[in-house]
């Protein structure tokens, strides 16, 4: 009958249809629509005008505060990344260590992460105030006096990347799982020819484990660009605007100052400029991604 | 045969399982309540309170539904994200028919105007609330809220600070030389302790109350800033303030400053009515006195009015309904049952309950009638919140006790913005 066979094709969409749903009416829906307010001036009370590009216009020349906030934000990025990848990967080597209790250490390293953004805000908030807070008292018994770092500009994105810290958690479980992963018989074959452990890591885990470090440069690109929690609740952009990242941009333009149209379009570019770096990264990884799966001929992978 | 019926009852339990979780939104306004005969008008309310305010608002709320059979308000409580679930509201067509209210140039396009509805109660219906705040809660001639409560604001001491360091207690009419006198006095005799505190990232809508006061302000009623924001006079109070920190006798607080006088920290500090409940539990040993004037302006302080309102949405499909809640909530019974952390915004009420006896209420009351007749910038320039934002950076730049930089160069920038 044909309906029989129709239903066999029809099933596996019957399965899939509520994620699919769900995907479409919660996010691509509103996707597509932020994209059509971006070409709009749309202020929350009155009704909304049809304005072209004139909202990229005016974020490009007119605005001086979106390139502050684009660079403060790239400045984030580009000392945070790195930080957290280093930090996650000796955390992790640290774990894979076959030392007694390492069970107990893995919970401790992992729980940070489990926090919401808004409990983190409200602890950091005490260790890093200037009169009261533990940070500057520690700092005081080796002998250093401590910055106000919530009230000095030149400190303060120090203090939220400082913060951000404790999301470290979550890489350095996917990199333990990579690590796990290597076959043991590997780092014996290393040290009977006579390679120092720091030489293993080196040459044996690094190399193996970089399809999870391209993983995690990518995952944390893009949550280092969408930061917004930790910086609204712990500093509110100051002082003096000094950590007002991008996220806080486009929130105050959309409810502060009730500019739906323009802050969809800040939205977009901010996607436009993830998208690009995302790609870049993935284009440079065949030179630096090796994959076990991969036959030998084909370029990229170590030699 | 048994396949194909088990793949459509799975396919039928899927759809209705994810239409069974859209719609709940839409149905929620029509369903009725404990089986009443007669169909009950729902009215959502929107206020910003929380913790014991917010359950004493709620049992007002649930005494109003008993006394009213045809009317049930909801109480929904939006905390401290009040303005972005407003704005999101009126947004979509979907606020809530009452709300308290305090920033009109916002909001107002949203608001349904009263004036009508007051006219109908006839003249001494808005005679009865005092007339400085009116003002407070209209926009280009028309009312759009009915005061709720208010406070002004007025100088904390703290008198056991003030004892040891062997002062008299400030009195109505005191100057800022006097304040600053007092300040330097408390910071050398009483250990520890800064004579005066006062916020670091300054909020624009208060601080205008300093300019007033020195006789001047952020811009005048066409909105043009240039030669007032950055005037002598205006200058004058930004440097006052900055060399009060530079000279080491007043602290600029990270919030509004109530911290520093419960710990102790410090002698006085500015502040509206809020703090008068929280330092009567601390058994803070305090005094509240008007705020200090300028003697070479030669007129009395003035002060800002932080007033909050009731409003009606103009979307909201039961005005009448909301009207009666309305004046339910700003009436007399009500303004007694929140005295304790509302000033009350009827005269009858601060006659019958003897409000200008006490010494910690009665200095708001007096700077409320110090203060009549002057309109606040954030309700006459049109794009009041990114200029709002100019100024908080600007006057932060001055306060920062990390930046200190001068007052005038920083005026005369803000005002080109």
């Amino acid at each position: 009958m044909k309906s029989k066979r129709w239903i066999k094709k029809a099933t596996p969409f019957f399965f899939i249809s509520p994620w699919i749903i769900g995907f479409l009416v919660f996010t691509v829906g509103p996707l597509l629509f932020s994209l059509v307010m971006s070409f709009f001036d749309w202020p929350i009370m009155r009704t909304p005008a049809f304005s072209g590009i004139a909202n990229y216009v005016e974020m490009f020349t007119k605005d001086a505060q979106f390139y502050k906030s684009l660079s403060i934000t790239l400045k984030y990025a580009a000392i945070f990344v790195p930080l957290n990848m280093v930090l996650a990967l000796l955390l992790a080597m640290l774990i894979t260590q076959p030392v007694k209790g390492v069970k107990f250490f893995r919970t401790i390293y992992y729980i940070p992460s489990v926090i919401s953004g808004v409990a983190i805000s409200i602890i950091w908030k005490w260790i890093l105030n200037g009169d009261y807070g533990i940070l500057n008292y520690l700092l005081s018994l080796i002998g250093i006096e401590g910055p106000n770092w919530l009230v000095d500009p030149a400190w303060a994105l120090f203090a939220v990347i400082l913060a951000s810290a404790f999301g470290v958690g979550v890489m350095m479980l996917i990199f333990y799982a990579d690590i796990k992963k290597i076959p043991i018989a590997l780092y014996e074959a290393a040290a009977i020819d006579g390679a120092s452990p720091i030489k293993q890591f080196f040459k044996i885990t690094l190399p193996i484990i970089t399809p999870t470090i391209l993983f995690n440069l990518v995952t944390s690109i893009i949550s280092a660009f969408q930061q917004l929690t930790l910086v609204m609740l712990l500093t509110g952009g100051g002082p003096l605007k000094s950590t007002y990242f991008y996220g806080m941009f486009v929130y105050d333009n959309a409810f502060k100052h009730h500019r739906l149209g323009y802050a969809s379009a800040n939205a977009w570019v901010m996607f436009i400029i993830i998208l690009l770096l995302t790609m870049i990264v993935f284009r440079s990884s065949t030179a630096w991604v090796y994959y076990e799966s991969e036959p030998k001929a084909k370029g990229g992978g170590k030699k | 045969m048994k396949r194909r019926i088990g793949v459509i009852a799975l396919a039928v339990m899927l759809i209705t399982t994810m239409l069974a979780g859209c719609a709940t939104k839409t149905n929620d306004t029509a369903t009725e309540k404990e089986g009443s005969q007669t169909e009950k008008v729902k009215l959502r309310f929107a206020s910003w309170d929380s913790a014991e305010d917010l359950d004493m608002q709620q049992n007002l709320v649930d005494q109003f539904n008993e006394e009213h059979d045809n009317i049930e308000v909801v109480l929904e409580a939006y905390g401290d994200d009040f303005d972005t679930k407003i704005s999101a509201g009126m947004g979509s067509n979907d606020a809530p028919d009452i709300m308290y209210m305090w920033n009109y140039p916002a909001y107002y396009e949203g608001l349904e105007p009263l004036d009508a509805y007051l006219e109908k109660e006839g003249a001494d219906f808005k005679a009865g609330y005092y007339d400085a705040l009116w003002d407070y809660n209209s926009m280009n001639g028309e009312i759009y809220g009915m005061p709720v409560g208010f406070t002004t604001h007025c100088v904390y001491y703290n008198k056991d600070i003030f004892d040891q360091a062997g002062l008299e207690y400030p009195q109505k009419g005191w100057t800022w030389d006097d304040l600053i006198a007092t300040a330097t006095t408390i910071t050398e005799k009483a250990d520890g302790v800064k004579g005066f505190s006062y916020q670091l990232v300054a909020d624009p809508y208060d601080f205008e109350m300093f300019l007033w006061s020195n006789d001047t302000a952020i811009a005048d009623e066409n909105g043009v800033m240039e030669g007032n924001l950055n005037s002598d006079q205006a200058i004058y109070v930004f440097e006052m303030y900055q060399q009060m920190q530079k000279d080491g006798i007043a602290i600029a607080t990270e919030k509004g400053g109530s911290d520093e006088m419960r710990s102790g920290k410090t002698g006085m500090f500015i502040y509206g009515s809020w703090a008068i409940n929280t330092f009567k539990e601390d058994n803070l040993n305090f005094g509240i006195v008007e705020l200090p004037s300028f003697a070479s302006s030669g007129k009395d302080s003035v002060s800002i009015l932080s007033s909050s309102g009731i409003s009606m949405s103009k979307d909201s499909k039961y005005k009448d309904e909301a009207w009666e809640f309305i004046k339910y909530w700003t009436g007399e019974e009500l303004n007694k049952a929140r005295i304790e952390y509302e000033l009350p915004v009827l005269n009858s009420v601060v006659e019958s309950e003897n409000i200008m006896e006490d010494e910690l209420k009665a200095p708001f009351y007096s700077m409320l009638e110090q203060s009549a007749g002057y309109v606040p910038t954030s309700f006459v320039i049109d794009d009041w919140s990114r200029v709002c934002d100019n100024l908080e950076l600007a006057f932060e730049r001055i306060f920062n006790p990390s930046t200190l930089e001068d007052a005038k160069t920083v005026l005369d920038e803000a005002v080109k913005q």
